[in-house]
């Protein structure tokens, strides 16, 4: 669609950077064989590709085995391993009201099934966790803590350090959700006690959707969930224990780890703190912009700190979904409306109410041009209900 | 489950009010979902944007979107709302007799 804003970059960055295009192309018409398995030369080849982009991933982490990097589909497909993979009956888990369904609803069912008990700890007024919190709510059957670290609805980020350290101390497992953080923030498993990582490869990592993965901890007890195909050792009845296939099953999505290579060479190349300096700049331009528009309400939006480029809004008299169409059909800006698979936010918030809001969200290739044609939009559609 | 009257009939409708049985629609279905959520009388306008929906919907199993709609009434999409106070999907859709759409909510 010519000429489309596009801020909905939390839900998948778009446009990719053009290597990430170029490459999968290149890749997957020379190398789209079954990756190591086969024996052949160009299936190694293929393998090399898979294990680079292990290394890459592992040295963006601060992670140790690059084995431990394992792929799956997305982020919601490498939390469910996580979740059902660490957690047994009569365990008690502890996350936040900040997590998305990925992570809210495996847990629901497990609870549902009378497997486990669940604490869900507040956010403040800011959109902040405060690691005390999670701390005072420590069981003696607590398993895991898991909390996301940087919130898809308000953007802020999260004090996983300080979590994680309550967690070690305690000797607890913590996992953390990075699906709107890996790519956009620094992420050092060691310096923040993070056992179990996961993150998906089509946001901030600037892959294709279809990849994602974890890292977990090389002495982490993760049971294995899924079963299959490895590659090696056919004869054997079980699926294999050890790394990466604990956490692999069946042919990976090459093309999309090619994807994902090209992606985060890109991102390193642009440097996160720069692209995250230009998202910022953007948000902060934006932010300013709408708080200054009579009848606009912004969520947990004080300060540039501890925060990703996400912004949330309601307009005086729009229900959320109707300022999105008018943004969208009107003056063809593409935004995330509604709950955003994020129900405890909006309870939280109270914006369940409005159904929800209406999320801009910056990305690397946004322009300040947009950010003063979107801030006008929503000058424009706020003075309709005057 | 809710129940709306429509003359005779008792009709299922979810709890936003949409129409849990399709081909029970009919015109009279449409002037009483019209009447209940404020829309007011159809008038021919309506009606033209009621009979595409309906007609894009039989074809593609979909809503159109709100970008055709406004191509197919000629309407700006303030106008459209004017038309249609709860707008494309809670308003128009709605008295045409479509399912809920899928959305983030």
């Amino acid at each position: 669609m010519d000429g489309l804003i596009y801020l909905d970059n939390s839900a998948t960055s778009f446009p990719k950077p053009q290597v990430v295009y170029d490459f999968m192309k290149e890749f997957y018409q020379s190398h789209g064989v079954s990756p190591g398995r086969s024996g052949f030369d160009k299936a190694l080849e293929a393998e090399e590709v898979v294990h680079s982009t292990r290394k890459l991933l592992t040295e963006l982490f601060n992670g140790t085995d690059p084995n431990h990097l394992t792929f799956s589909y997305n982020a919601t497909d490498s939390l469910n391993r996580i979740i059902q993979g660490m957690i047994s009956k009569g365990d008690h888990v502890i996350t936040s009201n900040l997590e998305h369904n990925s992570v809210l609803r495996p847990l629901y069912h497990r609870k549902h099934e009378g497997d486990i008990d669940v604490t869900y700890v507040p956010f403040d007024t800011r959109g902040y966790i405060d690691p005390d919190d999670v701390k005072r709510a420590f069981r003696k059957n607590t398993r895991l803590v898991i909390i996301n670290h940087s919130s898809n609805i308000i953007g802020t980020v999260q004090p996983v350090a300080e979590i994680g350290r309550y967690c070690r101390e305690a000797g607890i497992y913590f996992a953390v959700d990075a699906s709107q953080s890996a790519g956009a923030v620094p992420i050092d498993v060691k310096a923040m006690n993070i056992d179990l990582l996961a993150f998906t490869g089509h946001k901030c990592l600037m892959g294709p959707t279809g990849i994602g993965g974890s890292y977990v901890g090389e002495n982490v007890p993760i049971k294995c969930t899924i079963f299959g195909g490895t590659g090696v050792r056919s004869a054997h009845p079980f699926h294999l224990d050890e790394f990466p296939y604990r956490m692999e099953a069946g042919t990976l999505n090459t093309v999309g780890v090619a994807g994902l290579y090209a992606g985060v060479k890109w991102v390193l190349g642009e440097g996160i703190d720069n692209i995250h300096s230009h998202e910022m700049r953007l948000w902060d331009k934006l932010r300013r912009g709408v708080q200054a528009i009579d009848g606009v309400t912004t969520y947990c939006a004080d300060d540039t700190e501890n925060q990703n480029p996400v912004l949330s809004l309601n307009i005086d008299g729009w229900l959320a979904g109707d300022a999105g169409t008018m943004l969208d059909v009107d003056h063809n800006i593409a935004t995330r409306t509604g709950l955003q698979c994020a129900p405890l936010v909006h309870v939280h918030l109270g914006t369940d109410k409005l159904h929800g809001t209406v999320r801009f969200s910056v990305g690397p290739f946004n322009t300040e041009a947009e950010i003063d044609t979107a801030v006008e939009a929503v000058r424009e559609i706020a003075s309709m209900k005057k | 489950m809710d129940i709306v009257r429509v003359n005779d009939r008792e009709l299922h409708v979810d709890g936003d009010g949409f129409l849990q049985e399709p081909e029970l629609w009919d015109e009279a279905v449409a002037a009483e979902f019209a009447r209940l959520d404020g829309t007011g009388e159809l008038g021919p306008k309506h009606w033209e944007l009621i009979n595409y929906i309906r007609g894009f919907w039989k074809d593609s199993d979909m809503a159109p979107t709100v970008r055709s709609l406004c191509k197919e009434s000629g309407l700006k999409l303030k106008e459209l709302y004017e038309l249609f106070p709860k707008g494309p999907a809670r308003g128009a859709c709605k008295i045409a007799g479509l399912p809920k759409p899928d959305g983030c909510v």
